[in-house]
């Protein structure tokens, strides 16, 4: 290393090294929650943004108070059954400014009493209708589904443990298992696929609750031009019987539900910032006192203000970086290690983009080395004001 | 006339210069009007007891301690009318300073410690490095380039203190008891070198201490009682 005030910096750290290693490792802390808490908070958004975007409707109806049931299935991963009748189909179609229209069918599994697979969804949709599941068909097995087969979805395929299984028992009526879809990143990955051909039979086994002519959901496309919240208002203006979520309100329950985690997030990353703050402050007050003689000497020998300044900004820019590297990958670690405890998570790895991961790592810097140099900040004033003689004669 | 010539000559003039501490009701005066002459090259001893208020002369004279009345001034300009920064490059530029005490940085090498100065005065252009080891060899230290000054004995860290406050070639050298609690035969070898650094380089030496024989060395000698000066 060239001789220089970075050279004295890095030698005054090594001279205390536990010193050093503490102030580090407390800082790396608070990064390490303050990248975690914006992994968790930012992976949420972007996987939900993009479930929603795989979706592909604008406006999505369902039965009046079955709003949270649909974003359960369509963004989560929980099984739930509701259901509307099949009629509104029709009436949705001639609200204006709808254009297309799809409807789909959810059913809960259970095992030993109606199918041989532990619980979980399964879907019929139409064929003909529909423009979501027939788009992730072509992309898996580039074709559509046969009466009496079924698909899996990517997650489902792990989830229900279908290794190796060819066929199924579902609702008291046999199903080829053709295949798995690709990830699609919405609550649907857990899910198993079947065409409406099959509905009537289902239904006259007798097994899946479900009673002649419901559906679950319709998805509807609007016509170029109209705003899809004002044809969301018009279906529920319309038809007292549904309730209807509009694109950009998906995902709004589980995003006000995270919000009290992001308040948790917040006052932990404050309470840890004052901490670091306060550690900060500590360390350099004493290096204050245990400096000052040295400060002294330096400037007798021609030191300028800014020479102390600098110097000591050095160990405090040297103490932040090394700290924010350790939290950022302490963080890092940390995210991807416990997403696995958030459905929501799963795919937090693929779903920040790199943009967003360099962001959160500036981030990490910046308060890294943000909360050293508040905490040193007096200290280095007093540091560079000391008047030498008066330092070197109390030595 | 006379006067120009003395302002051409003087390399240091301090003029009627005190230093009042108040504490309290207290007036205390360290330094009570001194005033001293001291040409390029001369080497000055100034002599006297423990609160005498040589190291606080000293320090006025090193850019280290501003004065409370009077002028210090060097080759013609008071220096305590400097800005920050000018009076910082002067410390850096002009004056080596060897202090009473051990003044080297514990995380340093001897070598490193005598670089110190060098980045103060921004000298980047020099050869620093090989200096430093020339100068370490000068005062006897060639093998403790890279010890620590835990490493040295204090006659040793004295020694790199001395080669330390002629790195940046300055013209005056400030001794406050350079030889203070080291053994006679240390003395008498940092005395030696003090002499030659005088005499070779024409750096002007003032250096302060009680011990009288010491001060009997120098060519120019003075003495120091109750904040007052006066030559032997």
């Amino acid at each position: 290393m060239k001789y220089g005030l970075l050279h004295v910096a890095v030698k005054n750290l090594k001279r205390k090294a536990f010193r050093t290693a503490v102030l580090v490792v407390s800082i790396g802390l608070l990064v390490s929650i303050l990248v975690f808490g914006a992994s968790f908070l930012l992976s949420v958004s972007s996987t939900l943004e993009k479930a929603v975007n795989r979706l592909g409707a604008d406006v999505l109806v369902v039965p009046t108070g079955a709003r949270d049931y649909a974003e359960e299935v369509l963004l989560e991963t929980k099984t739930k059954a509701f259901y509307m009748d099949r009629g509104i189909i029709d009436r949705v179609k001639n609200v204006e400014g709808v254009q297309d229209i799809t409807y789909q069918t959810y059913m809960t599994t259970v095992f030993g009493l109606c199918c041989d697979i532990p619980p979980a969804t399964v879907v019929s949709f139409n064929h003909d209708t529909d423009f979501i599941v027939n788009a992730w068909l072509d992309k898996s097995i580039g074709r559509k589904l046969k009466k009496n087969e079924a698909i899996i979805g990517f997650e489902a395929y792990d989830n229900l443990g279908l290794y190796d299984v060819s066929s199924s028992l579902l609702f008291g009526v046999k199903f080829d298992l053709v295949g798995v879809l690709d990830k699609t990143g919405t609550g649907l990955d857990n899910a198993i696929f079947m065409s409406d051909e099959n509905i009537d039979e289902v239904i006259s086994r007798g097994k899946a609750g479900l009673k002649p002519d419901t559906i679950s959901v319709i998805f509807v496309k609007v016509k170029n031009g109209y705003d899809p919240l004002q044809v969301s208002r018009n279906i529920e203006g319309a038809i007292i019987e549904v309730d209807t979520i509009e694109r950009n309100d998906m995902g709004k329950k589980i995003i006000t539900s995270l919000t009290d985690i992001k308040n948790i997030f917040l006052i932990t990353i404050i309470l840890a910032f004052l901490l670091s703050a306060f550690l900060a402050w500590t360390v350099f007050s004493a290096i204050v006192n245990e400096r000052s003689r040295e400060v002294g000497i330096m400037k007798a020998m021609g030191a300028r203000n800014s020479d102390i300044v600098i110097m000591f900004t050095l160990e405090i820019l040297i103490l932040g970086f090394l700290g924010s590297v350790l939290g950022i990958l302490f963080g890092t670690y940390l995210s991807l290690s416990l997403s696995n405890f958030f459905s929501l998570l799963k795919d937090m790895a693929a779903s920040l983009s790199i943009t967003e991961r360099v962001g959160i790592g500036l981030l990490g810097i910046v308060a890294g080395s943000g909360i050293c140099m508040i905490g040193a900040f007096s200290s280095i004033i007093r540091l560079k004001n000391l008047e030498p003689f008066a330092v070197i004669k109390e030595a | 006339m006379q006067l120009l010539r003395r302002h051409r000559l003087a390399q240091i003039e301090v003029r009627d210069t005190s230093k009042i501490y108040r504490i309290g009701d207290n007036v205390i005066r360290a330094v009570d009007r001194v005033s001293l002459n001291v040409n390029r090259g001369e080497f000055v001893s100034i002599i006297g007891h423990s609160g005498s208020g040589k190291t606080t002369l000293l320090s006025m004279i090193g850019g280290i301690l501003r004065n409370s009345e009077g002028e210090v001034l060097y080759n013609g300009t008071d220096i305590y009318r400097l800005r920050e920064d000018e009076l910082s490059k002067y410390r850096a530029k002009k004056v080596g300073y060897i202090f009473q005490f051990a003044s080297l940085l514990p995380v340093l090498t001897a070598k490193e410690n005598l670089l110190l100065p060098t980045i103060f005065s921004k000298n980047g252009s020099k050869p620093g490095g090989k200096k430093a080891e020339e100068y370490l060899d000068m005062v006897g230290l060639k093998d403790k380039i890279h010890a620590y000054p835990s490493q040295l004995s204090g006659g040793q860290q004295r020694r790199v203190a001395i080669a330390r406050s002629m790195m940046n070639d300055p013209e005056l050298i400030l001794g406050d008891e350079p030889t203070g609690d080291l053994d006679e035969e240390t003395e008498l070898q940092i005395m030696d070198l003090l002499g030659r650094v005088n005499r070779q380089n024409s750096v002007t030496i003032i250096f302060v201490t009680h011990n009288s024989e010491l001060a009997g060395t120098a060519s120019k000698q003075l003495k120091m009682s109750n904040g007052r000066l006066h030559e032997i």
